[in-house]
């Protein structure tokens, strides 16, 4: 971006203007969406694609800035439904980590100790709360809940439009709904027990698909700030040949390297489970979100007025950033997460990953 | 994914080998054993403070000192992601390894690079059995980050050179055996290319060493004077006039490696040695998150650089921005130490005490962005380096 190539067709994007039909144009595909500057689109990875694999794509999409449910869909809702045992539908996806919900049996065992159900004759549950800020949940065709019944811890399904929708959204115009239950059904064919550390995974996934997606915006940011201080002239020279404008292009290039590897760092992980995947996760949260201020703050700075404006697409980029690093949790609580896992005699073990 | 992402912020992920696991569970034993025998004591900074020979010459009998030179030179050949575990694991400890530092890392890569057979025969192995410790004459009065206008010059004589200038902030040229030292051969013309490496004996006439102080009273850092010292033809190293070229091209080992953001590791692990005593609360505990993951992250960029290397790959760019990002967190995490448990820093204090760690590494911490490149340089490269992509 400079002033010789001003994008004047960069619009916003109001909270509920995203043509969702346009998510899919075949099933493993996401189409252009109109509304966006991403110019391709960006493949979901196939059932088989690496977790890797599938990261990589995830950052693609953030450093897109791909207006539809990609991360959510991609390395969250099908990962999560195939390991609970359920087939995985086409379009797209999102997930709500609800422990919070009020969850009865709807047909409750005669044994049942209680009136809230310890057991059911079978696992159609009755549940009741409110599913705050799901992504995308307008246009998702199921949101996959994970939260906790009478019995432990359960994924179901839900369609969204089962429940009353409240819309809202982030700084960066992304849906984020309310979604009320009041004692609704969830049919038993819809519900599976889950382990406990399938909710950690859950969580897990949902914080790196976040991280990832940071990571994206992030190299987004840098790509648009290294073209725009080698393009704009101010007293006769590249704003790139100051050397003020050097110190801060190189901490922005640093930050989002950071970014970028702890983020890699948690592919391999995620695979393998516990303790690794929780730290490792921990980690590239922490980080990504902890370095999205900086990124986005030297981005403006080096972006000077134009950056500000509708006229650059920087703000795709950065109101995503300021957005993304509270969701999935922000970087103080999972550095709290972090620091409680690590002691004076395992903290190198856990950074090395070697006991 | 595009064509049009910058490829410097591309690094390879890295994933270890069986082989480095195994050699990383050798090394904790063996330091396991130092540790009991008082030698590794968990010190900041411990590559340019902790001199120990005996130290040096028992890492070099397991074979990992100049373990990444060939078998046939005596060393181990074994891979540089292997060195990089030994290393990692040995400045985490806070072990005793700055008297085969320079050997390991730069003059036994250099001379098996540039030096002529008989230098290889004569040092290699004696590398790599840590008899034979190694400084570096680069830095003068006026030539710090502007390196190629070194002063110091090297006149030809019968049978070799004679050398006359003084170096500075020489690190060990006190208790080291040789310096390689940069100097001019040819006054005129390019200035890069009137430059030549030198293998000098410390003990040779007309070498005087006089101390440095560095600002904590330590005795690390020397002039290095050169009155007219001869040198024999046998220890130019390299070719004459590529001295600039050799010395630029090593620059991506030295500035990425673990000890561009371990430094001050063991100061952490002080910090959470005393909290663990202790109910800490949630604050403390967010800055030690932040600190962690920060510590991950950039060690998983400098994993990156280093397979890079081991690749055959020269990262030059990636590897000033890991010692940009690793060095300043090297401050940064005495900064947030010391926030984090308010101790009074006191040099004085039982050494090994958190309070006598917190002012070692303090007083230290002024040099972590300067050497190997001033930082502010650095970003410089970084810069330029991702414009041209």
């Amino acid at each position: 971006m400079n002033t010789h190539t001003i994008h004047t067709d960069t619009p916003a994007i109001p909270a509920d203007d995203y043509d969702t039909t346009a998510f899919y144009a075949a099933p493993d595909t996401i189409a252009t969406v109109t509304h966006t500057t991403a110019p391709d689109a960006v493949p979901l990875p196939s059932p088989s694609a690496s977790t890797a694999d599938v990261l990589a794509a995830v950052r693609e999409a953030g450093r897109r800035a791909v207006p539809a449910p990609f991360a959510e869909t991609a390395l969250v809702a099908r990962p999560l439904l195939r390991r609970a045992g359920f087939p995985v539908p086409d379009g797209p996806l999102s997930y709500a980590i609800a422990p919070e919900l009020t969850i009865r049996y709807a047909h409750p065992a005669a044994s049942a100790v209680g009136s809230a159900g310890c057991s059911g004759e079978n696992d159609t549950l009755l549940v009741s709360g409110i599913l705050r800020r799901v992504p995308w949940a307008r246009t998702a065709t199921a949101v996959i809940v994970l939260a906790t019944a009478p019995s432990g811890p359960v994924l179901f399904t839900l369609a969204p439009d089962r429940a009353v929708l409240t819309p809202g959204g982030n700084l960066a115009g992304e849906p984020r709904d309310d979604l009320h239950l009041t004692a609704l059904e969830i049919p038993a064919s819809q519900v599976r027990r889950i382990p406990r550390h399938l909710l950690d995974e859950a969580g897990h996934r949902a914080a790196l698909a976040r991280a990832a997606l940071i990571a994206g915006a992030a190299e987004r940011c840098t790509e648009l700030t290294v073209a725009h201080t080698a393009a704009r002239t101010q007293f006769g020279r590249p704003l790139s040949r100051f050397q003020a404008v050097k110190q801060e292009q190189a901490r922005l290039i640093e930050e989002t390297a950071l970014v970028g590897a702890a983020v890699q760092a948690a592919a391999a992980p995620l695979d393998t489970g516990s303790p690794a995947a929780a730290f490792a996760v921990a980690a590239a949260k922490t980080q990504a979100s902890a370095s999205a201020a900086e990124i986005a703050r030297i981005a403006h700075q080096l972006h000077g007025a134009i950056g500000i404006t509708q006229l650059s697409p920087l703000h795709l980029a950065t109101t995503r950033l300021w957005s993304w690093r509270d969701e999935d949790g922000d970087e103080n609580s999972w550095a709290v997460r972090l620091a409680r896992s690590v002691t004076a005699t395992t903290l190198w073990p856990a950074l090395t990953a070697t006991p | 994914m595009s064509s049009s992402r910058p490829s410097p912020l591309v690094f390879p992920d890295v994933t270890l080998p069986e082989s480095a696991l195994l050699l990383r569970t050798e090394v904790r034993a063996f330091l396991d054993e130092e540790h009991a025998r008082g030698t590794v004591l968990g010190r900041p900074d411990s590559w340019l403070a902790g001199w120990d020979d005996g130290f040096s010459r028992r890492l070099a009998g397991r074979g990992w000192v100049g373990m990444a030179l060939p078998t046939e030179y005596g060393g181990a050949g074994r891979g540089f992601l292997e060195r990089y575990v030994v290393i990692e694991e040995l400045l985490a400890a806070g072990a005793p390894v700055s008297a085969h530092w320079v050997s390991d890392r730069q003059a036994g890569p250099s001379v098996l690079q540039h030096g002529s057979e008989e230098q290889r025969r004569f040092f290699l192995p004696r590398i790599a059995a840590g008899q034979c410790f190694f400084s570096i004459g680069m830095s003068e009065k006026s030539s710090g980050s502007d390196l190629a206008s070194v002063a110091a010059r090297a006149e030809r004589t019968a049978g070799g050179w004679r050398l006359t200038g003084t170096k500075m902030w020489t690190g060990g040229a006190h208790v080291n055996d040789y310096a390689i030292v940069l100097a001019r051969t040819d006054e005129t013309g390019d200035r890069h290319a009137g430059l030549s490496q030198f293998i000098v004996d410390l003990r040779a006439p007309g070498v005087r060493i006089e101390p440095i102080r560095l600002m904590s009273g330590e005795h690390r850092f020397n002039a290095l004077h050169l009155e007219g010292v001869d040198v024999p033809d046998g220890m130019l190293l390299g070719r004459q006039g590529d001295g600039w070229k050799q010395v630029t091209g090593e620059l991506a080992f030295e500035r990425s490696g673990p000890e561009r953001y371990l430094t001050t590791f063991p100061l952490l692990v002080s910090l959470l040695r005393e909290l663990g005593q202790r109910a800490a609360t949630a604050e403390q505990l967010r800055q030690v998150g932040i600190l962690t993951a920060r510590l991950h992250s950039v060690r998983r960029l400098s994993l990156g650089v280093a397979a890079a290397l081991d690749a055959g790959a020269s990262p030059d760019i990636q590897a000033a921005l890991v010692k940009d990002l690793g060095t300043r967190l090297e401050g940064a995490l005495v900064d947030t130490v010391r926030s984090i448990l308010p101790t009074p820093a006191d040099p004085h204090a039982t050494p090994g005490t958190h309070s006598e760690l917190l002012a070692f590494a303090l007083l230290h911490s002024p040099g972590y962005t300067l050497r190997g490149g001033t930082n502010e340089i650095l970003r410089g490269i970084i810069t330029r380096g991702l414009e041209q992509h």
